[in-house]
């Protein structure tokens, strides 16, 4: 196969969610000498930007982004060691989690594997995170942006009070702050003072660039 | 002469305008009132009555609410539910604090700050093949104390006549079992990369929501008007699946589904379903479900509800849409005054629509909100039925 070839059957199996065919291409693209960076930027992220699109214009739909995702990841975990630090974080640091009080992350794991697909170093604190562990990785990882997922109306005030909290410990200014989650609207992250918000990760991964460009 | 509220609900159900929209509040989790603002209600209407869950089950956190309170809040229906059997609801009273609770079908919740338990305990969450569910210790679904209480509860009702009937065993949805069993990732995940496995686990999850909806249904006899039944299949901006994949693989089942629920019983069906599900109302339709819940509003284009109203409003009955994501919880009372009349203006002149919040009443939501609410419709509600 040549490596035109085995990047197109690459971009084909992210875009299709065949996480065993995208593994087995970036092994064999390893093994033979392709560039990391190559598979990366002329076949994975491409791959996903398309799926972005698809899931945009409603051609796709969540159990096929959620595969999508899946064979993004497994090629990256195959990539990443391979990668320069300012390469693989070439647009930014991202810290993510889900707020106090909510466990729903399917939304912000999509968002996690669109980040990263785009260059982003991603620090996924995970569900459940209360503020002092966002002032702990901020102050830690000293992110260009941050990420606070919220699910329910009822978790949604946690959003504000981690927003203060970060404000409060002095962390709030190096960085710019997106929220997001199925309650929340930009008005109501203009109203908490949140910098930026994504009704979903193909949007969040605009946000955010435009937001550090700025 | 005042007509009844059972037969305000039928009028409605039948497509025929009532002297106010009738009110669905209080009677299954989905058009409940979780505990907290329960509580506030209670307190707010000077009402002494206990802290009584629905289904005996604390985690799931939605209040049984006490009769006075009902009959405050006009509620027109009355619930009849089913039960975990008696040895789980034992062993979960008895386990440990805090500890995760774990129902009949090995699925369950856990605790993530006092009080609040989210469902993620997954007993299927790595099986992937058919030799996996049918290895999978799947619970008794005809233990008799699941439904002892159903036959008498219904008759008591039905022998009363004032109120409609609406009866909801808990969560006899086969998707979102399967999101119970595997996780909703997971699951539709599966669907993609294991689809044979999907629809076999759908299929099986069906079974055993027949084995105890034919009893049930048995228990109830003629003292039934609703059936609740559903699936979220919605998300806030679209569809939870493709409309060809939920055609294909899911479409089947709740056609089944409703097959079999209607030859048991001539109650009319409540199909709930959340988020913006528009593409697949004619589906509705067509497998003949009577009632769609929970019209939220604020989810893509089920926020259109004009277009609801002119394209189905002949063929199917709504209930609900009332905001849960803004206006209930942040809203003032009378912003929510107005957004109830909003509503019934224009899905009220279609005979079909039920009042209810967009699912479960939150502990976010005032309890004076929760009254602005009932109470528009009491008012605005006859007012506009007049016109």
């Amino acid at each position: 196969m040549s490596n035109e070839e085995l990047l197109d059957v690459l971009y084909d199996a992210v875009v299709r969610g065949d996480r065993d065919t995208a593994v087995t291409q970036v092994k064999s693209g390893l093994e033979s000498g392709v560039a990391p960076m190559t598979m990366l930027f002329d076949s994975m992220i491409p791959a996903l930007e398309e799926v972005g699109s698809l899931f945009e214009t409603g051609e796709i739909f969540l159990p096929e982004m959620l595969v999508a995702g899946r064979a993004m990841q497994a090629g990256m975990d195959l990539v990443r060691p391979h990668l320069a630090d300012e390469t693989a974080a070439h647009a930014g640091t991202f810290v993510m989690g889900t707020i106090a009080g909510d466990i729903h992350d399917i939304g912000k794991n999509l968002c996690n594997v669109m980040l990263e697909g785009n260059g982003f170093k991603v620090i996924d604190l995970g569900i459940n995170v209360p503020p002092e562990e966002f002032v702990a990785a901020i102050s830690e990882h000293k992110p260009d942006a941050v990420g606070l997922s919220a699910f329910l109306t009822t978790t949604m005030p946690e959003l504000k009070t981690t927003i203060d909290a970060l404000i409060e410990a002095g962390v709030r200014d190096g960085t710019k702050i997106l929220v997001g989650g199925a309650p929340v609207t930009q008005e109501h992250a203009d109203e908490i003072g949140a910098d930026g918000y994504a009704p979903n990760a193909a949007v969040l991964v605009r946000t955010v660039k435009e937001l550090i460009a700025a | 002469m005042d007509i009844t509220p059972r037969d305000r609900v039928l009028m409605a159900i039948n497509h025929e305008v009532p002297d106010r929209p009738p009110i669905v509040l209080g009677t299954s989790n989905a058009t409940g009132i979780k505990m907290a603002t329960y509580q506030k209600l209670k307190v707010l209407l000077g009402i002494d009555a206990p802290d009584d869950y629905l289904y005996d089950w604390p985690e799931l956190g939605t209040a049984a609410i006490d009769e006075e309170t009902m009959l405050r809040l006009h509620s027109d229906v009355r619930g009849v539910l089913d039960l975990e059997p008696a040895t789980v609801l034992g062993r979960n009273r008895g386990r440990e604090p805090h500890s995760d609770y774990v129902d009949s079908w090995g699925s369950g919740a856990r605790e993530i700050k006092p009080g609040d338990w989210f469902p993620m305990v997954h007993p299927l969450a790595s099986a992937t093949t058919v030799e996996e569910i049918e290895a999978h210790e799947w619970p008794d679904m005809t233990d008799p104390t699941r439904i002892a209480h159903v036959a008498e509860q219904a008759k008591q009702l039905a022998d009363d006549g004032q109120y409609a009937i609406m009866a909801t065993p808990w969560l006899l949805f086969p998707l979102e079992r399967a999101f119970a069993m595997q996780g909703m990732d997971t699951f539709l995940m599966n669907m993609v990369i294991y689809p044979d496995f999907a629809e076999a686990l759908l299929w099986k999850l069906q079974e055993m929501c027949k084995a105890l909806m034919g009893p049930f249904l048995a228990a109830l006899g003629p003292n039934v008007d609703i059936i609740k039944i559903g699936d979220d299949l919605g998300t806030q901006e679209s569809l939870l699946m493709s409309p060809d994949m939920y055609r294909q693989v899911l479409k089947p089942i709740h056609a089944d589904w409703v097959d079999f629920i209607k030859a048991r019983t001539d109650a009319k069906l409540f199909f709930h379903t959340d988020g913006d599900v528009f593409p697949l109302i004619d589906d509705f339709v067509d497998m003949g479900i009577d009632i769609l819940n929970p019209i939220q509003t604020s989810a893509g284009k089920m926020s259109n509800i004009e277009e609801l109203a002119s394209r189905y409003g002949s063929k199917i009955v709504f209930c609900g849409a009332i905001d849960t994501q803004r206006i209930l919880p942040h809203g003032t009372p009378d912003e929510v005054r107005a957004e109830v009349r909003r509503v019934i203006d224009i899905l009220g002149p279609t005979g079909g629509y039920m009042v209810s919040s967009v699912h479960t009443i939150m502990n976010d939501v005032p309890a004076e909100n929760v009254l602005a609410l009932v109470d528009a419709v009491e008012e605005y509600g006859r007012e506009a039925a007049r016109r």
